[in-house]
């Protein structure tokens, strides 16, 4: 017995084809839209993974560092390190800037971390390029996502930072590149303003009376320089020794040192639960709805395709023909319409989800799901379509 | 069975689905699962480490003069202003002396009188010292006479008397010369006081220098150790740095230091750490040190100015050493990855100093020509499998 | 011999129910030997449609007996249950249009019978090229339907009819759409056929051309049948 359903793609094969690429383009914007979805939560779970902490301390009654602003002393993780069950305690600050490099300006999350320590919570895990900071100023690693090469200068607020690494995947949950600079001069970034505001506030200072008493000389100068000065940082990350659980740790930093921590679990259900549940939510939503209307455009097209057969269908059934090879053609053709959609759907999303500005995360998972949808879909559209040709009357094919 | 016939429509459908199904199995292994992960490698090498400091520090001069009045007072003139060279012992300004002038005349004035008083007590101790002789004279003469029976015992007592009263005399004479000196005294060291007091209303140079502030104008009134004008030695400029303490170990004096300026990008300048602070600060975890110019041709910079410091240690012996973008923290330890194969094993390191340009020592852990990985595309574990490439590809994200 | 072939006794079709029944066709015998070409001849309405039909095992008959070869196909209520298997295996149909599969090249769309009679694709192939060559269109066997002529289609599907040896073949006006010369051709070579596989062929026509063909005419009015002698001409 010849099979049909190939003879038939075989002679209107460029339909055929046709048809195909058309359904695997819309198949290929569904998977690349729940790609968009996965790649928002992988952003914010990268940023977990990538802070490599265990523990976040930050300052009491708030969510942060990442969904509230969160302010904490800098010389808080000596006292960390003293705790039972703490490996490595490291200060980190977070600000989310401009970042200006030549012509450009560039939205990215600044983070001031330690130099010279390496392997310390908070600073980059591996890098694609370059090396990790060495000297104490001026030096940032930034993400390839911001687009800088090694040795470009970066612009943040008074300073000049040269790029000497390189990574990948060091992302906000917003998707925003991270540029990481020394701790000091990140404190000074997120606390001293432009050389206007500096002289205002000099000026302010020293008109008040309290302040500026010329029986005390050198008052002023250490009032200002003590305004100049920030001693905060947005959080201490920290790792615990093997052998401890996180809440066990955490739980004397809470009570004895009046601040607040989180562990992993509870990050992961900020970033997720809170941070960017709507948007999620608002893309989890689209999704939903493409995959529908994708589903009801398959099943149109097989539909439509059925029904131009009718005629053939009529002969086939005159002749002869089984309903059950009938029947088992026009699905094959669903079917095979179907994979080869999925193949150009797959390939298309693979190839332009690099265009996105961000993040698009195509999981194994996700196509296989695909996939199997693809099929059931086709086949319960070309039961529709099987039951209009089993329904034909073989009489139709004797005129009138 | 039948011949196969290839028919053009044939053709062109397998021309199409052929290359289709090349480029999904393509897709499905650079960018699946499947998928090694990309790596560049390096070895291990054995190298000399020469670690340098790196820190920043402000231009300032070694030793500035702060002048300023002991009293408080109103400030008469200034002679001097921002930028002047001055040599040591000029006359920076004044302070209003008020009536110091006048009390200083006052002084001076009775001063003279004490001398007065003095020559007339110098006088008066004289005219009793002649007395005295005479009457001592007297005494002794009629002492003689009376011997001789040719003076009366009463004229005897009578000189004798009169010796004791030009003794007494003269003594009185000399404690009231003693009493006027002492008052000489007293009032030439109330005049010197006085003028060693103006004196100190001019305000002086302590030293050659060149002035950088000018701190209070003609008629303003300033208070005690309030300065009215700053003066630096401009030959004696230093650069006050900060390191950090992470970072410092091995800072001591006498090391070579390259010093670039802010305001001067490109121009780097010689100089040596002249010493190490003893007092670091605890607060922003620093340690300060004072790095010298070797020799500063041209224009001075800006007291105040930026500069960015860089202190070469000497070179540590040759050991093993890697970029330090290959050591990472896996599981708590920190290591290497060492790549077997397409696999990889992690190596616990212990590692010892860097150099500026990011290469590390690597004490223990690894042997010389070991593979190691320095850049990936993702986090690795011992469950990756890789594929080492020279470079890491860009596209793709 | 005599009673292979087609016969029918008595066909009775009734469409509706009640008192708004249509009898289409009251009471008809036909027979048709093997080898034998017959025309089945009337106006519209008179019942032909139906008739074929029911020759054709598309519609069951309400009354009346059908012997179809060595079977009896339908006698009195009673039916061959597999009614497709008889299409496939006992009735060729010729139709006005060749309808052939589009999507079949023209040796498939005539060993397509065999191959759904359960033959082997290659012995299917072998008896449809037999056929082709037969009906000399056994050059086109490697074209698809839309590169042959109107007639040349028209033979492969006589071919299709033919390729399963059905002791029947129904032929629905197949010269309607075709000029004399080319009629006269497709009888002749539905007479060749009928001779050389003892198949029995009703033709179903009106076209004034072909008729003078028949030995022998069924015309059929108002769902009855008579039976006329033909003309019987034949053709160099």
């Amino acid at each position: 017995m010849i099979n049909l359903a190939g003879r038939d793609i075989q002679h209107a094969w460029g339909k055929f084809i046709f048809t195909g690429v058309g359904l695997g383009l819309l198949i290929g914007v569904t998977l690349t839209m729940a790609g968009v979805y996965r790649g928002m939560v992988d952003d914010a779970m990268v940023l977990l993974d990538n802070s490599a902490a265990d523990l976040w301390v930050v300052q009491k009654d708030t969510l942060g560092p990442y969904a509230e602003p969160s302010s904490v002393q800098d010389d808080l993780y000596r006292g960390l390190l003293g705790m039972p069950g703490v490996a490595r305690a490291a200060n980190v600050t977070y600000l989310t800037m401009q970042v200006r490099q030549g012509e450009r300006d560039v939205r990215a999350m600044v983070v001031g971390v330690v130099p010279g320590d390496l392997g310390q919570p908070g600073q980059p895990r591996y890098l694609v390029d370059g090396r990790h900071i060495s000297r104490s100023h001026y030096e940032a690693v930034a993400d390839v996502t911001a687009g800088f090469s090694l040795g470009d200068r970066l612009r943040i607020r008074r300073n000049d930072y040269t790029v000497v690494g390189l990574t990948r995947r060091m992302v906000s949950s917003g998707g925003d590149p991270m540029v990481f600079i020394p701790l000091k001069d990140a404190q000074e970034a997120q606390f001293l303003k432009d050389n206007d505001a500096l002289v205002q506030q000099r000026r302010r200072t020293a008109a008040n009376p309290a302040f500026n008493r010329p029986e005390v000389p050198g008052l002023l100068d250490a009032v200002i320089a003590s305004q100049s000065a920030n001693p905060h940082v947005n959080a201490v990350l920290v790792q615990i020794k093997p052998g401890h659980t996180p809440d066990e740790v955490a739980g004397p930093i809470r009570r004895w040192k009046r601040l607040q921590v989180y562990t992993r679990a509870e990050m992961q259900e900020i970033l997720i639960g809170k941070l960017i549940a709507t948007s999620a939510r608002q893309i989890g939503m689209f999704l939903v709805i493409l995959a529908i209307v994708s589903a009801a455009i398959v099943a149109f097209i097989i539909y439509t395709l059925t029904l131009g057969k009718i005629r053939e269908i009529a002969v086939l059934k005159l002749i002869g023909t089984r309903n059950r090879t009938i029947a088992g053609m026009i699905l094959q053709q669903a079917v095979g319409l179907g994979v080869l959609g999925f193949v150009v759907g797959k390939i298309a999303a693979t190839f332009w989800a690099g265009i996105f500005p961000k993040y698009v995360l195509l999981l194994p998972g996700d196509a296989v799901r695909g996939i199997v949808a693809v099929v059931v879909m086709c086949a319960l559209a070309s039961l529709l379509a099987i039951h209009a040709a089993l329904k034909v009357d073989p009489a139709e094919a004797i005129g009138g | 069975m039948k011949k196969v016939h290839i028919q053009g429509r044939t053709l062109a459908m397998i021309g199409v689905l052929v290359p289709l199904l090349a480029l999904f199995v393509y897709v499905a292994i650079r960018s699946g699962p499947l998928a090694p992960v990309l790596v560049t490698a390096t070895t291990v090498e054995n190298q000399s480490v020469m670690p340098a400091l790196f820190g920043i520090g402000t231009i300032e001069a070694r030793y500035t003069y702060r002048i300023g009045p002991t009293f408080a007072g109103r400030v008469q003139q200034v002679s001097v202003d921002v930028g002047d060279r001055v040599s040591a012992g000029q006359l920076l300004g004044e302070m209003d002396p008020v009536d110091l002038d006048d009390r200083i005349a006052a002084l001076e004035a009775a001063l003279k009188r004490a001398e007065a008083q003095v020559t007339v007590a110098e006088a008066q101790a004289g005219d009793a010292t002649a007395r005295m002789t005479y009457a001592e004279t007297q005494a002794q003469r009629y002492e003689q006479l009376v011997e001789a029976r040719t003076a009366s015992a009463e004229l005897l007592d009578a000189k004798r008397q009169e010796r004791a009263v030009a003794e007494t005399s003269l003594a009185s004479a000399r404690a009231n010369l003693d009493a006027v000196r002492h008052e000489q005294t007293r009032v030439r060291s109330d005049r010197d006081a006085l003028v060693k007091q103006r004196a100190n209303l001019r305000l002086i140079a302590p030293a050659d220098g060149l002035v950088v502030s000018r701190k209070a104008e003609p008629g303003s009134t300033v208070v005690a150790g309030q300065p009215v004008v700053e003066i630096v030695d401009p030959e004696s400029l230093w650069v006050n740095v900060r390191f950090d303490q992470l970072s410092a170990a091995g800072l001591r004096a006498d090391l070579p230091a390259q010093i670039v300026l802010r305001s001067e990008g490109g121009r780097k300048l010689a100089g040596r750490v002249l010493r190490v602070e003893p007092l670091a600060d605890s607060v922003t975890e620093e340690i300060l040190a004072k790095v010298a110019f070797d020799s500063l041709s041209g224009a001075l910079p800006p007291i105040g100015e930026l500069a960015e410091v860089t202190v070469t240690l000497p070179a540590l012996p040759p050991g093993s050493t890697l970029p330090n973008a290959c050591v990472q923290r896996s599981n708590g330890r920190l290591g290497v990855w060492l790549i077997e194969g397409s696999r990889l094993r992690f190596a616990s390191v212990t590692t010892g100093a860097q150099d500026l340009g990011g290469r590390i020592q690597i004490l223990d852990g690894l042997q010389p020509g070991d593979h190691v990985v320095v850049y990936s595309r993702r986090m690795l574990d011992h469950r990756t499998r890789v594929k080492v490439v020279e470079r890491l590809p860009e596209g793709l994200r | 011999m005599h009673d292979t072939g087609i016969r029918v006794e008595k066909l009775r079709k009734r469409y509706g129910k009640g008192d708004t029944a249509v009898d289409a066709l009251k009471g008809v015998d036909m027979q048709v030997s093997p080898g034998e070409v017959v025309g089945l001849i009337g106006p519209s309405g008179s019942g032909k449609t139906t008739m074929l039909k029911c020759l054709g095992a598309v519609i069951e008959p309400t009354d009346g007996r059908m012997t179809l070869g060595d079977e009896v196909i339908y006698d009195n209520g009673w039916r061959i249950k597999d009614l497709r298997a008889l299409r496939r295996d006992k009735i060729g149909f010729v139709f006005q249009a060749p309808y052939l599969i589009p999507f079949l090249d023209v040796t498939d769309n005539v060993a397509l019978l065999p191959m759904l009679a359960g033959r082997s694709n290659a012995d299917s192939r072998k008896r449809a090229m037999e056929l082709l060559d037969a009906l000399d269109v056994g050059h086109r066997a490697r074209a698809m339907p839309s590169q042959l002529s109107g007639g040349e289609q028209q033979r492969v599907s006589i071919a299709r009819a033919l390729v399963n040896h059905p002791p029947v073949i129904l032929a629905d006006e197949p010269t309607a759409p075709l000029d004399s010369v080319r009629a006269l051709a497709v009888i002749r070579i539905l007479n060749q056929m009928a001779r050389q596989y003892e198949t029995a062929i009703i033709v179903v026509t009106h076209d004034e051309k072909i008729i003078p063909t028949f030995k022998r005419i069924y015309h059929i009015r108002d769902g009855h049948t008579h039976e006329e002698a033909g003309e019987g001409r034949t053709f160099e």
